[in-house]
Parts: structure tokens; C-alpha cells; sequence
């Protein structure tokens, strides 16, 4: 079993990880618009999520956003 | 009218936080980015606490639709946002510091605008628009700190609405649900909470972390 940690929780992913940032967002539908990523603590531009790797272990923090203020 | 010097302004802050917590405040410069419900209203307590130096940024006109939680009056309808802002803070207190900048932020001028901030506030309404700051300021601004606000429409709930650090340079407030995405009214009480959470955690970076 593949585990990603996210917000603090481990995610398992039976057979194969999502390939990259963006497939994951896409497996847990975020809006790719409105979400702020970083893996081990560093930001990843939403530019670049389609070109992030993503490999078993990582700590993965998403921050979606909501409007208001 | 009473008139309170410079002076008297510092001995009563200092009497109020003592003198060390005083020149931490005073020497601080912080960023604060949209002045709408959230900006508005962490500036006045930024400025009522001490804090030396704000960057201020929005490019909005006050309307009457801000009249329900932000930080304007009447007599400010359709003047610029960053100039009512200064108006009122002076009012609090005359001998802030205020740099206002009167622009739409973007990735590309974010970094200027805020350049001398080591902590800035995420104020703005919409979503897409916080995403842009947060990502700009994390990913092209390596030593400053920023304090969000996501999750602070509707009433009840107080304290669901809390401030979480989520990594070394983003610290989050919010309940990170309920958005003006759900139908949701923005209303005076939640957003004063969710901008004194916003305040509270810069007031306390400063006089800890720097």
C-alpha cells in the first residue's frame, strides 16, 4: 500500500500513487484554482502541478480556499 | 479638542505594554493586502496595539455594500479605499506610518509592494485571489510570513474559527468551510473574529519571532 500524508493524515492508495500533483487533486477533486500546495513544506505553484511528482512518504499539506473576507 | 503628542502616545502604550513589547511593536512593518472586511478591521487593531509601519494595498472605492462589516463610513462612499483607511487609522493614531498603494496586486507586483514586510495579511474576498497571494508570497518571497483568512461567512460558530500554522511561513484562520461559495452572507461579527484572529497571530509572531 502507497501512503501520502496530507493535512496530517495518512492517505493510502491501494496499487499505484497518483503521478503527479494534479492527478491528485484530481482523485480528490480540489479545485485546482482555489488551492494551495505544499509537499515537505515548500509551496508548489499551480503552474506546476501537472510537472510535480509525487512519491510515497511525502508529507502533503492542502490548503483549500474559500471566498470572503 | 485634546491633543495627545507623540510622546504621550508612546508613555501610554508603554504603561499599557511595557517597554520592550512597545519597541517591538513599534518597529514593526507589516503588510496588508485588500481592505475589505477582514483588512479594514486588522488594521485598526494593528494600529490601536502599536505597530510602527503598515503597507497597505487595495484598489478598490468604499460602497454601500461594504457598510455591513467594514471599517468605512458614510461620508467615505466612493473614495478610494487606501485613502479612507489612512484617514481613519490617523485617527486612532495620528503618528502611525502608513505606505499606501493604490493597485490591483498581482504575482508580479506583490513582491515590490510588500518588499519591506517580513509578515503580511491576506485579506482579500475571493477565493482565486487568495490562492494568487499566498502562492506569490511563499513562492517568490522567501523569508516573509503570511497570516490567511479562509472560512469566516455566516454567524454562530465563534469558535469554530481558529488560527492554525500550517507550515514555517503560512499560518491559516479560519473555519476553512464556510465561504460566500455556500450562499453564505458576509457579516460583521464572524469577520471581526476571523480579522482579531488575523491580528492576533502577527502581533504575537512579532513579539516572539522577531
Amino acid at each position: 500500500m502507497m501512503v501520502l500524508k496530507i493535512n496530517g493524515e495518512d492517505k493510502e492508495f491501494a496499487g499505484v500513487l497518483p503521478a503527479t500533483m494534479k492527478e491528485l487533486l484530481g482523485v480528490l477533486k480540489v479545485d485546482e484554482a482555489t488551492v494551495v500546495a505544499e509537499i515537505d513544506g515548500q509551496i508548489i505553484r499551480k503552474d506546476n502541478f501537472g510537472g510535480t511528482k509525487l512519491t510515497a512518504g511525502q508529507k502533503i499539506e492542502l490548503i483549500r480556499l474559500v471566498g470572503g473576507g | 479638542m485634546i491633543k495627545l503628542s507623540c510622546e504621550q502616545f508612546k508613555e501610554m502604550l508603554i504603561e499599557r505594554h511595557g517597554e520592550a513589547v512597545y519597541e517591538k511593536l513599534k518597529a514593526a512593518t507589516v503588510g496588508i493586502a485588500g481592505l475589505g472586511g477582514l483588512g479594514s478591521n486588522v488594521a485598526v487593531a494593528l494600529v490601536r496595539v502599536g505597530v510602527g509601519k503598515l503597507v497597505i494595498a487595495d484598489f478598490d472605492i468604499v460602497e454601500p455594500s461594504n457598510l455591513n462589516r467594514q471599517n468605512y463610513f458614510v461620508a467615505q462612499l466612493g473614495a478610494d479605499k487606501v485613502n479612507a483607511t489612512i484617514e481613519n487609522l490617523k485617527k486612532i493614531n495620528p503618528y502611525v506610518e502608513i505606505k499606501g498603494v493604490s493597485v490591483k496586486l498581482n504575482p508580479e507586483n506583490v513582491p515590490a509592494v510588500f518588499k519591506d514586510c517580513p509578515i503580511v495579511a491576506e485579506c482579500f474576498d475571493k477565493a482565486q485571489s487568495k490562492q494568487m497571494l499566498i502562492e506569490t508570497i511563499l513562492g517568490s518571497m522567501k523569508k516573509t510570513i503570511v497570516v490567511a483568512a479562509s472560512g469566516l461567512a455566516g454567524y454562530g460558530k465563534s469558535n469554530e474559527i481558529r488560527t492554525k500554522k500550517i507550515s514555517e511561513r503560512l499560518i491559516m484562520v479560519g473555519d476553512s468551510e464556510n465561504g460566500i461559495e455556500k450562499g453564505l452572507s458576509l457579516m460583521a461579527c464572524r469577520v471581526i473574529i476571523a480579522a482579531g484572529h488575523q491580528a492576533n497571530a502577527i502581533v504575537e509572531l512579532l513579539i516572539n519571532s522577531f
